[in-house]
């Protein structure tokens, strides 16, 4: 793995007022997304598709703790009411942005993007392998995605917390989607 | 003089003179804009050169608009997505009351989008009986006091956090004491409910992407990704002139636009969308649509429009206000309708009437900073001075611009009966009469009139003396060297003489500026023309044209070839102009100078005189300086020092009083510094930094040894 570029990643992401977490394996991610998890007194938490090691250890963990744990597929006729009180949602990323210090996502379903949108800290996840240098190299990931999804499809840019400098020009986190925002990189 | 535009925008800057804590708040707004986003273009790889690329994009994905359109319709389609080509805003509007209807909406969830601002669809929306919601904080604080956005980014840059948290006490009900923290909290309570239970959710795109049919929403709250997937109906109005042909290109525009704006590589979000996703499993999703809504409302017009089309490349980042001068003291209530600032005048003169944007259009005093930092480089001065050109058909120009645009015609009068009208221009009760008669503020120092111009010190003197020259130069004097300095002018072309230059003053007008400033294109046209006939006899035969006034080099580098249509003699002329300095250099270049004057010690402050900063921004010149020993700093705001060539000659608000306004800051800046006296190469500058700091104020060949 390039060492530089998740370094390059981290002191973008940093500097947009995320938490970076550098971990060894899909076990140690989940390891440190569960202490996330605790250190936040989650009651309630959602996950989109993440791979197996990560999705079933937090599964079965959140269950032995009594954390109400939500996963895909989700009931469309209970959202968005049920996910407006999870406290965190977990996230699998497609790649990353070293020049940017962003996360991106893709989803052919709205609840996922909800996820890392409606609870106050987001847990984004991907491999150190899939951060790519810079911006203008998403556009081959992008296209392969629209061409593989031929209707409908969203990507999402995830740079940090949500901000707005709206009051006095303050910065401010978490006026509408998260004020916390972890991304783990999996080595 | 009956009510004009002019007496109504007078109004408005004494009100906004007179709002100091406002006018602070705007100030640092824009400081901050535009010093982030200088510090972010200077790490892009190539810097400044992304506006280079942005503009080839732009002018690519308008050249083939029509077919872009076609392309993204057909991909959007395709993806499950509605597609409504609205002529104009009626029809917009027409359509999204008709889905409303259909859904029985009651709640309309909206995220920033300043095209559906352009059609004004709230109104009819709420009268049709829905609540609609701005969610983006700004939006939503001037939404609750029916105000317009104060600035294109920041809407609600002139409330403090006091006014803010009283507009929540009062839309909450609840308790929020005076902190920013808690207000944000007590916004995402209030505003939380209505991303649950939108019935719409109503969006602008910042891109559209024709290869894909994809449209791009940036945000950094996150406001436009719950607003484009929670509700079943999304809504995206969007220009025209936003998509774009591939990916590349939207990742281009994503990155131009936030980085412009406030020096963010990108927003915190995102989001790019294909037809409409289910919202989780379940047939709760069978009625969940996208409706994108492509606008022309005038821009297949404005396309159309030599002098307009420029404006369609506009990715709507505010730069231009960043930088604006007198948009920085007054903000987007006077300067602006819907679209504010700069590039707010073509814009709101092609979709809401030419009327609505002399409103406001001679905010602009046309220094073309807003040409210098537009990502997409475009050339807003010349449009501005357009609509104001089309404008004086409906209001004829005030008498003062009509004077000043006259400059020349005065300049020979005050030259041919010097030292006697030194002496008027020095006597009050004349100046108070010129005040009131002609709109020429009394207490500017006008630099006196000399009776043996320099056109006529060249004539007695013969042409240069100068044996096998090595270069040849035609100097371009314009008014103030040719009127009021004609010594400067001599010792600028002594220097070039002494340095193996043949030098002639080939028959000239003055450069015309004010014509383009004030907006009287025929005229800068007529001189333009004449200058450039009289200029290119002189470059078939090998002269390159040499001028010291910076905005004589702008007019014949940037102005002419443009007003000439891009004709082949104006841009052999633009090519073969040089700033004095910048000449200078390449001779010294050549052959370094053996008898150059010292100055070793002396410590000045550079001022960049705005049309400069499209040529070399004074850099020749600091050279020039410190390779005599020199120390030279440049002192500025990022902004112009309020004179604005003879804007702030004028007596009144529109005139002196904004252009000491704009200037206070750099005062300050030069009185605090510890430099001897300022440098600066503009006549114009002069006036304005000489009676603002009290220093003085030199043209680098003027500092006494």
């Amino acid at each position: 793995m390039n060492d530089g570029i998740v370094q390059r990643f981290k002191a973008k992401h940093e500097s947009l007022a995320g938490i970076v977490h550098l971990v060894d394996g899909l076990d140690s991610a989940a390891d440190r997304v569960f202490s996330i998890l605790e250190e936040k007194k989650a009651a309630k938490v959602a996950i989109t598709e993440l791979p197996g090691e990560i999705g079933h250890s937090l599964e079965q963990r959140c269950a032995a703790t009594g954390m109400n744990f939500l996963k895909p597929p989700f009931n469309g006729a209970e959202l968005p009411a049920e996910f407006d009180s999870i406290q965190v949602g977990i996230t699998w990323a497609a790649f990353a942005i070293a020049e940017t210090g962003s996360l991106v996502e893709f989803a052919t379903d709205d609840s996922f993007r909800l996820v890392s949108a409606l609870p106050l800290v987001h847990i984004g996840v991907f491999q150190a392998a899939d951060i790519i240098e810079s911006l203008s190299e998403a556009a081959a990931p992008i296209r392969n995605f629209y061409n593989e999804n031929p209707l409908n499809a969203s990507v999402s840019f995830i740079s940090g917390p949500s901000r707005t400098a709206d009051i006095e020009m303050r910065l401010i986190l978490g006026v509408h989607g998260p004020a916390e925002t972890h991304a783990i990189v999996v080595n | 003089m009956t009510e004009s535009s002019h007496t109504r925008l007078n109004d408005k800057i004494q009100q906004a003179l007179s709002r100091k804590g406002i006018r602070d708040a705007l100030y640092t707004a824009m400081k901050r804009g535009r010093d982030n986003r200088n510090q972010a273009v200077g790490l892009l790889p190539g810097g400044e050169t992304f506006r280079k690329k942005v503009r080839e994009t732009k002018l690519r994905c308008q050249s083939k608009q029509d077919e872009l359109v076609d392309r993204f319709a057909e991909k959007a389609r395709q993806r499950g997505a509605s597609v409504f080509l609205a002529k104009d805003g009626a029809e917009a509007i027409a359509y999204v009351l008709k889905i409303a209807k259909e859904r029985n909406a009651k709640i309309v969830a909206k995220s920033k989008s300043l095209t559906s601002e352009e059609i004004e669809i709230n109104a009819p929306l709420e009268e049709a009986g829905m609540e609609v919601i701005e969610t983006d904080l700004g939006e939503l604080i001037i939404q609750q006091v029916h105000e317009k956005p104060f600035h294109l980014v920041f809407p609600a840059v002139h409330k403090t956090v006091a006014d803010v948290a009283e507009i929540f006490r009062k839309a909450t009900g609840e308790e929020i004491p005076n902190d920013a923290d808690e207000v944000m909290k007590a916004v995402r309570r209030y505003v939380r409910p209505y991303f649950l239970n939108a019935d719409i959710g109503m969006t602008g795109a910042n891109v559209g992407i024709a290869e894909l049919g994809v449209i791009v929403i940036e945000t950094n709250e996150g406001n436009a990704r719950l607003v484009s997937s929670i509700p079943d109906v999304h809504v995206c109005i969007m220009g025209r002139e936003k998509i774009v042909e591939t990916v590349e290109d939207a990742l281009q525009m994503m990155l131009a636009h936030p980085i412009s704006a406030v020096g963010q590589h990108l927003t915190t979000y995102e989001t790019l969308m294909g037809g409409r996703s289910p919202l989780g499993q379940g047939e709760a999703n069978s009625d969940r649509g996208s409706h994108l809504i492509i606008l022309d409302n005038g821009r297949t017009k404005m396309r159309e429009d030599p002098l307009m089309q420029d404006a369609l490349n506009c990715i709507r980042c505010a730069a231009c206000m960043n930088i604006c001068p007198t948009y920085g003291v007054v903000g987007g209530h006077a300067f602006g309708y819907i679209y504010p600032g700069p590039i707010g005048i073509p814009w709101t003169a092609s979709v809401h009437g030419l009327e609505k944007a002399g409103e406001f259009a001679h905010l602009c005093v046309s220094c073309g900073l807003c040409r210098e930092i537009c990502p997409a480089e475009i050339d807003i001065p010349m449009m501005i001075s357009a609509v104001k050109d089309r404008y004086s058909a409906i209001e004829k120009h005030p008498l003062v611009n009509r004077a000043l645009m006259a400059a020349e015609t005065m300049a020979k009068v005050g030259s041919a009966t010097a030292p006697l009208s030194n002496l008027f221009l020095k006597n009050k009760s004349f100046r108070s009469q010129m005040e009131k008669i002609v709109g020429i503020d009394q207490r500017r120092q006008l630099p006196p009139f000399r009776r043996r111009t320099l056109a006529k010190r060249f004539d007695t003197r013969g042409a240069s003396k100068v044996s096998h020259p090595v270069h040849h130069v035609a100097f371009f004097a314009d008014i103030y060297a040719n009127y009021n300095a004609p010594e400067l002018g001599m010792a600028a072309v002594e220097l070039l003489e002494t340095r193996g230059c043949k030098v002639l003053m080939p028959p000239q007008k003055g450069c015309g500026y004010p014509y383009i400033g004030y907006g009287d294109l025929t005229q800068a046209r007529k001189v333009a023309e004449e200058n450039v006939r009289s200029l290119a006899f002189y470059t078939q035969q090998g002269y390159d044209i040499v001028s010291i006034e910076p905005t004589a080099v702008y007019c014949l580098k940037i102005s002419y070839p443009k007003l000439l249509d891009g004709r082949q003699d104006a841009i052999d002329v633009a090519n073969r102009t040089y700033e004095y300095f910048e000449y200078l250099g390449l001779l010294e270049a050549e052959k370094p100078d053996d008898r150059r004057i010292n100055l070793t010690g002396r410590r000045f402050g550079f001022h960049i005189p705005c049309h400069q900063r499209s040529l070399g921004a004074g850099a020749q010149a600091m050279t020039y300086l410190k390779r005599r020993g020199a120390q030279v700093e440049v002192i500025e705001t990022g902004t112009c020092c309020g004179m604005a060539g003879t804007f702030g000659l004028k007596e009144g608000m529109l005139g002196y009083e904004l252009s000491q306004a704009v200037g206070q800051p750099l005062f300050d800046l030069f009185k605090t510094a510890s430099i001897e006296a300022i440098v600066t190469e503009s006549s114009v500058c002069k006036i304005q930094l000489l009676e603002g700091t009290g220093l003085r104020v030199y043209h680098p060949l003027e500092i006494p040894v």
